[in-house]
């Protein structure tokens, strides 16, 4: 009897077990559901920047959770955003001048679950803050192309370099830095290079901020002839100054038949302090650039400080960090800006996205809401600049594709004591075209 | 009061003899199986997630049994055949057989497959995808009357009187049974993961295609598009990038490639869902060390890599159930497409070639720890 109870409740026991360990297996089964994170430490709350895995899907139990994560406690900044190559390789940018480009080595364990090994700094040759990374071909080599806001030195008050690397050794090939104070009056210069997208022969690099945040702006965005590496053309992206600064292009998305079918190559570029998202018709013909021409103005629309493009197979979304909304268009209406649906009500600081289904197949966005995650005064926090510290929600918010429907928030400050720098698909998540 | 300080004494009491009790049992049961947690074990991220069975974890011993029972001729009736036979190293675990022959020494109908990575792709196992788990897959040949013959109550009698095998049973599951036999040759198959061939290094950028290999590289992934002026070989619609297998998702990694004619389709996946549309169709391979597994298809009808290329280029048989996929890929820029072709050049085809031939994971069929323990 004093057995059959005992085996009974051990029955129960392994019955619970098993309900925990297959509900476990459900949520690990949708891996589309999980994000790379790049977590930054707040000073003042006593934590390191880090690289994470991040459970995202709101039906889950485990929503926000850390799968893992991989801290730097060496680092007085964070890395900064991350890509993925062609190849499957992970890359991320760093604002540390440590470890201004890094490769993260990814793996899996015996349980197929996907592990950080670790961080490996490259070699930049002095190239300092890292922001975006483009894999192009050109004339049938492939190149990776790094842009770094403070070029070969912070001091330098007009600074930034293109890095050109070698896709497989990620050595560099080439540094292309075209300082204004060292060309000649009106040639063309790379100053605070941020955005990149490139199109056959061509690529459009943006002029944004000094990596100091404080002593230039940028107000063009500078055309590379690929063929030779060489700045042939800055054009002047600046109408309005809405916060009394210049217009400060930041992301730069080069249309092209690959991303809409049948289109006419054209170039959109996101001013971060003018509020506007600008268009640049593009001739193949001749590879000329005509004359830009603002096509959303956020001072009339109520919105500021526009940031990404990112897409999917119908649709193109772009990030506007005040109030927090990203805004979405058709995809076969571009170069023109139809809507295709309401503004997707995210949080102050709207900046990158992901796409994934959940469990249950809804297809939903997770919008990281961050503007440059810096320290909020009210914390004493050192990294405080007044402005920015007010655009950062420090959450990642997701949302039903269909619907708009906020499904769920996790916020990064309150729940880890840190704030969400950047959010990558884990893997294999789907298309996007962003930079 | 009293009564109650006594009531909850016993109930406190009974609590802890029954979690002492209950312990005892669980340590009992859990320290029948005393197999160590796989430790040498790493798998590329980009080959996605892999499912272990929960009730078949990866260890060190459960891989050491199981590929010891891989080697073992004792798994055939007349102890002359092993799963080895028919899967053997040097060919990236196929036999260089058109189609396999078992302890009958009859031809089988259809060509032994490579064991690689049998983590990832299709959920379904053998040509016709009949099985859903390597567990299940494992006893099948060696019951089978032409393949291998065995018993399996007879199996588990020759095992039981072997005291290595008694010892390796007792440290990995237990005890010597069927279903413990597949869990041990699921186990080591699980561990055979090719990712060390030039391709692989390229991927982790540790090494270069040459130019003829990467456009052969540049070819297998893309799908012809005239519009774009996008020359494809077309083979990413069924042999996924990274791992180059099918795709997992339900059927998706079965597929009619234009073998036969309408009147010769074999039932194929037919035989497992009896669907009408799933007539013709097999398990797309791996292509991982496809440069060693010739012949080729599921009946090994091509002996050599070329004879492939040629199929897809101009010998596709149009029938009900052949992939869209394919009797639409053309590169052709005439208009009038009269045969389902590739119409690649010889210069493609060869460049295509020379990518699968970066394939071939030399480490993989030299590596200790999947070669014969009884050498």
């Amino acid at each position: 009897m004093i057995t059959t109870h005992r085996f009974t409740f051990y029955t129960v026991l392994v019955s619970m077990s098993l309900v925990l360990t297959s509900c476990s297996s459900e949520q690990d089964s949708n891996e589309e559901s999980k994000a790379i994170v790049l977590l930054r430490g707040l000073p003042t709350l006593d934590t390191n920047h880090s690289i994470a895995i991040v459970a995202l899907d709101p039906e889950s139990e485990n929503f926000g959770e850390i799968l893992q994560e991989f801290e730097f406690a060496d680092y007085a900044m964070p890395l900064h955003h991350l890509y993925y190559s062609p190849t499957g390789r992970l890359y991320a940018t760093g604002l540390d001048p440590q470890c201004s480009l890094a490769e993260v080595d990814l793996a899996r364990d015996a349980s197929g679950a996907p592990v950080i090994n670790g961080v490996e700094c490259i070699d930049t040759e002095g190239q300092q803050v890292g922001e975006d990374i483009i894999w192009h071909n050109v004339n049938g080599t492939d190149y990776m192309i790094v842009s770094f806001m403070a070029g070969t030195g912070i001091d330098q008050s007009d600074g930034g370099s293109i890095g050109i690397f070698d896709p497989q050794s990620n050595a560099v090939l080439r540094i292309i830095e075209a300082r204004k104070s060292t060309v000649g009056e009106g040639d063309p210069y790379i100053m605070y290079p941020h955005g990149l997208s490139a199109y056959g022969d061509r690529m459009v690099v943006t002029s944004t901020i000094h990596a100091d945040l404080a002593t230039g702006v940028g107000n063009s965005v500078t055309i590379i002839d690929l063929n030779t590496f060489t700045p042939i053309q800055t054009i002047t992206i600046e109408d309005a100054q809405p916060v009394g600064f210049p217009s400060s292009p930041v992301e730069v998305l080069f249309l092209r038949p690959s991303i809409v079918a049948g289109i006419e190559p054209t170039v959109f570029v996101n001013t971060m302090f003018g509020f506007e998202t600008w268009k640049i018709p593009y001739d193949e013909s001749n590879k000329s650039f005509g004359e830009p021409e603002i096509i959303y103005s956020g001072v009339d629309e109520g919105t500021g400080v526009p940031l990404e493009f990112y897409g999917n197979d119908t649709e193109l979304f772009i990030s506007h960090a005040i109030p927090g909304v990203v805004k979405r268009y058709q995809l076969s209406s571009l170069p023109e800006l139809v809507s295709s649906g309401p503004d997707l009500e995210a949080g102050l600081g709207a900046h990158h996205m992901i796409f994934y289904a959940t469990e249950s197949g809804r297809q939903v966005i997770a919008i990281q809401n961050n503007l440059l995650n810096l320290g909020n005064a009210d914390d004493n926090d050192p990294t405080d600049i007044d402005f920015i510290a007010k655009v950062n929600d420090h959450s990642i918010t997701v949302h039903d594709l269909e619907t708009g429907e906020k499904l769920a928030t996790v916020n990064f400050k309150e729940r880890y004591r840190k704030g969400i720098a950047n959010v990558e698909s884990l893997f294999g998540s789907g298309f996007v075209h962003h930079h | 009061m009293l009564n109650r300080l006594v009531k909850k004494t016993l109930s406190i009491s009974a609590i802890v003899i029954a979690i002492i009790v209950l312990g005892g049992f669980a340590y009992i049961e859990i320290g029948s199986n005393r197999a160590t947690p796989i430790t040498d074990f790493s798998a590329p991220f980009v080959f996605g997630q892999f499912r272990v069975p929960e009730d078949n974890p990866l260890t060190d011993e459960a891989v050491e049994l199981g590929r010891r029972l891989f080697y073992d001729v004792r798994l055939s009736g007349n102890n002359e055949v092993s799963c080895a036979t028919c899967h053997r190293q040097q060919l990236a675990f196929t036999d260089g057989r058109q189609t396999a022959i078992g302890v009958s020494g009859k031809a089988l109908a259809l060509n032994s497959m490579s064991l690689a990575n049998l983590m990832w792709g299709p959920r379904h196992f053998f040509w016709n995808g009949r099985v859903t788990s390597l567990e299940e897959q494992a006893l099948v040949p060696i019951q089978h009357a032409d393949e291998m013959d065995q018993s399996l109550a007879e199996l588990v009698d020759e095992l039981k009187a072997d005291s290595q095998y008694k010892s390796l049973f007792s440290v990995a599951y237990g005890r010597i049974t069927n279903e413990n036999i597949a869990k041990a040759l699921a186990s080591f198959q699980r561990t055979l993961i090719s990712s060390d061939s030039k391709y692989d290094k390229y991927l982790r950028g540790e090494a270069t295609l040459t130019e003829q290999e990467n456009l052969g590289r540049k070819l297998f992934v893309a799908h012809p598009d005239v519009k774009a002026s996008l020359r494809g070989g077309n083979c990413i619609d069924c042999h996924s990038q990274f791992l180059t297998s099918g795709f997992n998702t339900l059927y998706d990694g079965f597929s009619n490639n234009g073998l036969d004619s309408e009147e010769d389709l074999l039932p194929g996946l037919e035989e497992v869902t009896q669907i009408r549309a799933h007539r013709g169709l097999f398990k797309v391979p791996t292509l991982r060390n496809i440069a060693l597994t010739a012949p080729y298809m599921h009946d090994g009808r091509f002996a050599t890599l070329e004879q492939v290329l040629d199929h897809y280029n101009e010998g596709i048989k149009m029938s009900s159930t052949l992939s869209p996929l394919i009797a639409e890929a053309d590169n052709s820029t005439k208009g009038v497409v009269t045969q389902a072709s590739l119409n690649l050049t010889e210069h493609e085809k060869t460049a295509i070639i020379a990518f699968l031939h970066t394939l071939t994971d030399r480490q993989f069929i030299a590596e200790e720890k999947f070669s014969n323990p009884f050498d």
